[in-house]
C-alpha cells in the first residue's frame, strides 16, 4: 500500500433512521478510512451490511458488533479525480439505515454581484479558495458560448496576479464595451477542478449623465419658481407702497394749502388712508 | 429696503427653515454616509484605509476652517448668492470626482473644493435662521438640524443602491446632482435687514470687535471644550460595545436607538429653548451638564439595560445641546454680527473635534478598554459647562435682549474701537 504524506482518517457515525450525509472537502491524494455505527433492534448477526459506490458494490469491509450497536468500516486510497464522488454504508434491517459521504475538491468563491465598471478603466477579478494550499490558477473568458483561455503574453491588457496561491487576480486595463461579460476561473487541484464564474459589466459615462442632467434641469426650474416668486410678491408690494406713497404726498400738499380750518376732513381722510 | 426692528418670527422664516433643514441634510449627510464610498474607493484605487480616509477628513477640516470666510461674504453680500456660489462649489466638487483617476484627484475635488462649498454654505445659512427668529430661534434652530440625522438614516441606503447600479463614479455623479439642490436651498434665503446691521459695518469690523468681545470668547472656549468631548461616543460606541461581546446586530440596533433620541432631544430641546424665560445660556448648561455625566457614567455599566439608558440619555441630551449652542450666539453678540460670530466659532470649535477621537484612541491604546476616553470626554464637557457659567446675565431671569440694547451695545463697541485706533479717525 504507498503511503503519501497527506493521509488522514475519516469517522462519521450514523446513529438515525433518518439518511445522513456528509461532506467532504478532498485536495490531494489521501489514505481514506470511512467508519459507520449503526443501531441495530435485531439479532446482530443476522444483518447485511453493504457498501456501494454509486451502483457498484465495494469489497474489503471490515464489520463487528458490540452488544447492539454494529461498526463498519471501508478502507481505500483516493489517487485521482476517478475516485472522487460518493460512498455509502447501508444496514438492510426492516428499515433501511443509511450513510453517504461525499468527497468534492473545495469550491472557489468569487463575486456573486456583478462588477461594475466604466469605459477606460481598469478592474481587478478575484477568486479565492478559503482552505487550500497553493494551486494552479487559469482564467477565460466569453465568447460567444465558449470559454475563451486569457493569454497573457499577447498585450499589456491582462495581466494575473497569484497563479500558485490560495487567490488570484485578473487584471484589466484599458476597458472597453467588448470586454463586457462573463469570467471564469479555474482552480486545478491534483483530485479535480473547481471554477467560478465573475460577471463584468462595462457602462459608458452617458449612462449616469442623463439621470444627472434631468436633476441639473429640475434644480434649475425650482431656483427659477423661487425667484420669479420672490419677484412677483415685491412687485405686488411695491405697488401698494408707491400707493400709500402717492397718498401721503396728497396729504402734505393739502397740509400747506389748506392751513388749520379745514382740519376735520382732513382727519377723516387721513384715516381712510391709513385703512 | 426699510430695516426690522423685530425678526419676523415666522412666514418667510419657516422656508428658511426648510431651506436650513435640507442643507444639513446635503452638507453633513453626504459626510456621514461616506463610508459607503470608502469602500469602494479603496478597491478601485488599490490604496491603503488610511489613505483614503483622508478625502473626506480634508473635506471636514475645510467646511470647519472656511467657515468664517463663508460668514465674511455673506455679511457683505448677503446669505443668497454665498449660499449659492456654495452650492455649485461642492456640485462641481463632486462631479469633478467621478471623473478621479488617482487619489490625489480626490483630495482636492471633494476635499478642498466640495469642503470649500460647503463651507460657503452651512454656517451662513444657520446665522440667517438666527436673524428671522427671535422668540422661537431654538424651536427653528433644533427643527432645521434634525435634517442631519434623517439624512443619515436616508443617505446611507440610498448612496449603497447608487453604487450597485452605477459603481462610484456613477454614484458620486449623481451625489453632485443631488448636491446641486444646495444652490435652490440658497435661492430660499430671501435677504433681510435687521435695524443694528448698518451700525455694526463691514466683516472686518465686525471680526475685531468680536475678538474684543469677552463673553464671545469665553463662549468660544467653552464651545471648543464641548466639541472635544462630544463626537467621542459616535465613533467609539460601537468598539466599547464590542469589547463587552456584544453582537453586531445588537450594537447596530443600540446605535439606531441614540440617533433616533438625538432627533427627539434636538426637537423637544428647540421648543423647551423658547418656552423657558431666560438666556437659552442655562439651558445649555444643563443639557451639557447632563451629557457629561450620562458619558462619565457610561464605562460603569455592564447590564444591557442600564447602558440601553445611559445611551438613550446620552443620545438625548448630545442632541438636546445642538440647537440650544447656536441660540446662545445671538443673544451674545447680537444678529448683526451673526454671520461672522458663527464662522469664528464653528472654525475654532472644529480644533475640539479634530483633536477629540485622537486622544480618545490614545487614551484606548494606553489603557486597554474605553473607561478612561469615555471619563475624559464627559471631563470636558463638564469644563465647558462650567465656563458657560461666566457669561453675562447668567443668573438673571431678564428675556433676550431688545434691539435698543443690541444696538446700543452695537455703537458702543464700535466708538471704543475707533477710540483704540485714533490713526484711522
Amino acid at each position: 500500500v504507498p503511503r503519501y504524506i497527506n493521509s488522514f482518517i475519516l469517522n462519521h457515525s450514523i446513529f438515525s433512521l433518518v439518511p445522513v450525509e456528509k461532506n467532504i472537502t478532498l485536495e490531494r491524494p489521501s489514505n481514506i478510512e470511512l467508519t459507520c455505527q449503526f443501531i441495530t433492534s435485531g439479532n446482530v448477526n443476522s444483518v447485511n451490511v453493504t457498501w456501494k459506490k454509486g451502483d457498484k458494490q465495494l469489497e474489503t469491509i471490515h464489520t463487528n458488533a458490540t452488544g447492539s450497536i454494529l461498526y463498519t468500516q471501508y478502507m481505500f486510497i483516493i489517487t485521482d479525480s476517478k475516485q472522487m464522488g460518493s460512498y455509502s454504508c447501508f444496514l438492510e434491517e426492516e428499515k433501511e439505515q443509511r450513510g453517504t459521504f461525499n468527497f468534492k475538491v473545495p469550491e472557489v468563491q468569487g463575486k456573486n454581484k456583478p462588477l461594475i465598471t466604466y469605459v477606460g478603466d481598469s478592474v481587478v477579478l478575484i477568486c479565492k479558495c478559503q482552505h487550500c494550499s497553493s494551486l494552479n490558477w487559469t482564467w477565460y473568458s466569453n465568447n460567444g458560448s465558449a470559454q475563451v483561455p486569457i493569454d497573457v503574453q499577447m498585450n499589456d491588457k491582462y495581466e494575473i496576479k497569484g497563479t500558485n496561491a490560495n487567490e488570484t487576480r485578473l487584471k484589466i486595463t484599458h476597458l472597453s464595451e467588448d470586454n463586457k461579460g462573463s469570467y471564469w476561473c479555474r482552480a486545478a487541484f491534483p483530485l479535480g477542478e473547481s471554477e467560478q464564474r465573475v460577471e463584468l459589466v462595462v457602462l459608458s459615462y452617458l449612462v449616469p449623465l442623463k439621470p444627472f442632467l434631468g436633476i441639473a434641469a429640475e434644480v434649475v426650474i425650482v431656483v427659477a419658481v423661487i425667484l420669479l416668486y420672490e419677484t412677483h410678491t415685491q412687485k405686488k408690494k411695491k405697488l401698494t407702497d408707491d400707493g400709500k406713497e402717492f397718498e401721503q404726498i396728497e396729504q402734505l400738499k393739502s397740509d400747506d394749502s389748506n392751513g388749520i380750518e379745514n382740519n376735520a376732513p382732513r382727519h377723516r381722510k387721513n384715516e381712510s388712508v391709513s385703512q | 429696503m426699510a430695516h426690522r426692528a423685530e425678526p419676523p418670527d415666522g412666514g418667510w422664516g419657516w422656508m428658511v427653515v426648510l431651506s436650513a433643514f435640507f442643507q444639513s441634510a446635503l452638507v453633513f449627510g453626504v459626510l456621514r454616509s461616506f463610508g459607503v464610498f470608502f469602500v469602494e474607493l479603496v478597491a478601485a484605487f488599490e490604496e491603503q484605509a488610511a489613505r483614503v480616509s483622508w478625502i473626506a477628513s480634508i473635506g471636514i477640516a475645510v467646511q470647519q476652517f472656511g467657515s468664517p470666510v463663508g460668514s465674511a461674504l455673506s455679511t457683505k453680500y448677503g446669505p443668497r448668492p454665498v449660499v449659492m456660489a456654495g452650492g455649485i462649489l461642492a456640485a462641481s466638487g463632486m462631479l469633478l470626482a467621478s471623473l478621479a483617476t488617482t487619489l490625489t484627484h480626490l483630495y482636492l475635488s471633494i476635499g478642498l473644493l466640495s469642503g470649500s462649498g460647503w463651507a460657503l454654505t452651512f454656517t451662513p445659512t444657520l446665522a440667517c435662521l438666527s436673524r428671522y427668529f427671535s422668540r422661537r430661534r431654538s424651536l427653528a434652530t433644533g427643527l432645521a438640524l434634525t435634517g442631519v440625522g434623517l439624512s443619515s438614516f436616508a443617505f446611507a441606503p440610498l448612496f449603497q443602491w447608487l453604487v450597485s447600479l452605477y459603481a462610484w463614479r456613477g454614484a458620486l455623479l449623481l451625489v453632485s446632482a443631488l448636491s446641486l439642490h444646495l444652490v435652490a436651498c440658497g435661492a430660499l434665503l430671501r435677504p433681510l435687514s435687521l435695524m443694528e446691521d448698518p451700525v455694526v459695518g463691514g466683516p472686518g469690523a465686525q471680526l475685531t470687535s468680536l475678538l474684543h468681545h469677552g463673553p464671545f470668547l469665553r463662549y468660544t472656549v467653552a464651545l471648543t471644550l464641548i466639541n472635544t468631548g462630544y463626537f467621542i461616543p459616535y465613533i467609539h460606541l460601537i468598539a466599547h460595545l464590542q469589547d463587552l461581546d456584544w453582537d453586531p446586530l445588537s450594537a447596530a440596533f443600540l446605535v439606531s436607538v441614540v440617533a433616533i433620541s438625538d432627533l427627539v432631544g434636538r426637537v423637544a430641546s428647540g421648543w423647551l429653548g423658547d418656552a423657558v424665560p431666560g438666556p437659552v445660556a442655562r439651558l445649555l448648561m444643563l443639557w451639557t451638564t447632563l451629557t457629561g455625566v450620562s458619558l462619565a457614567l457610561l464605562p460603569v455599566a455592564h447590564t444591557p439595560t442600564a447602558l440601553m439608558a445611559l445611551a438613550v440619555a446620552y443620545g438625548f441630551t448630545s442632541g438636546a445641546l445642538t440647537p440650544v449652542a447656536f441660540s446662545v450666539l445671538p443673544e451674545l453678540v447680537g444678529t448683526g454680527r451673526i454671520y461672522c460670530g458663527l464662522g469664528l466659532v464653528q472654525m475654532v470649535e472644529s480644533i475640539g473635534g479634530l483633536l477629540g477621537a485622537p486622544l480618545s484612541g490614545y487614551l484606548r491604546d494606553v489603557t486597554g478598554n474605553y473607561t478612561a476616553s469615555f471619563v475624559v470626554a464627559g471631563s470636558f464637557l463638564l469644563a465647558g459647562s462650567g465656563i458657560l457659567m461666566t457669561l453675562p446675565h447668567f443668573c438673571s431671569l431678564a428675556s433676550t435682549s431688545k434691539p435698543q440694547d443690541r444696538i446700543r451695545e452695537a455703537v458702543e463697541t464700535k466708538v471704543s474701537l475707533s477710540k483704540e485706533e485714533p490713526e484711522e479717525d
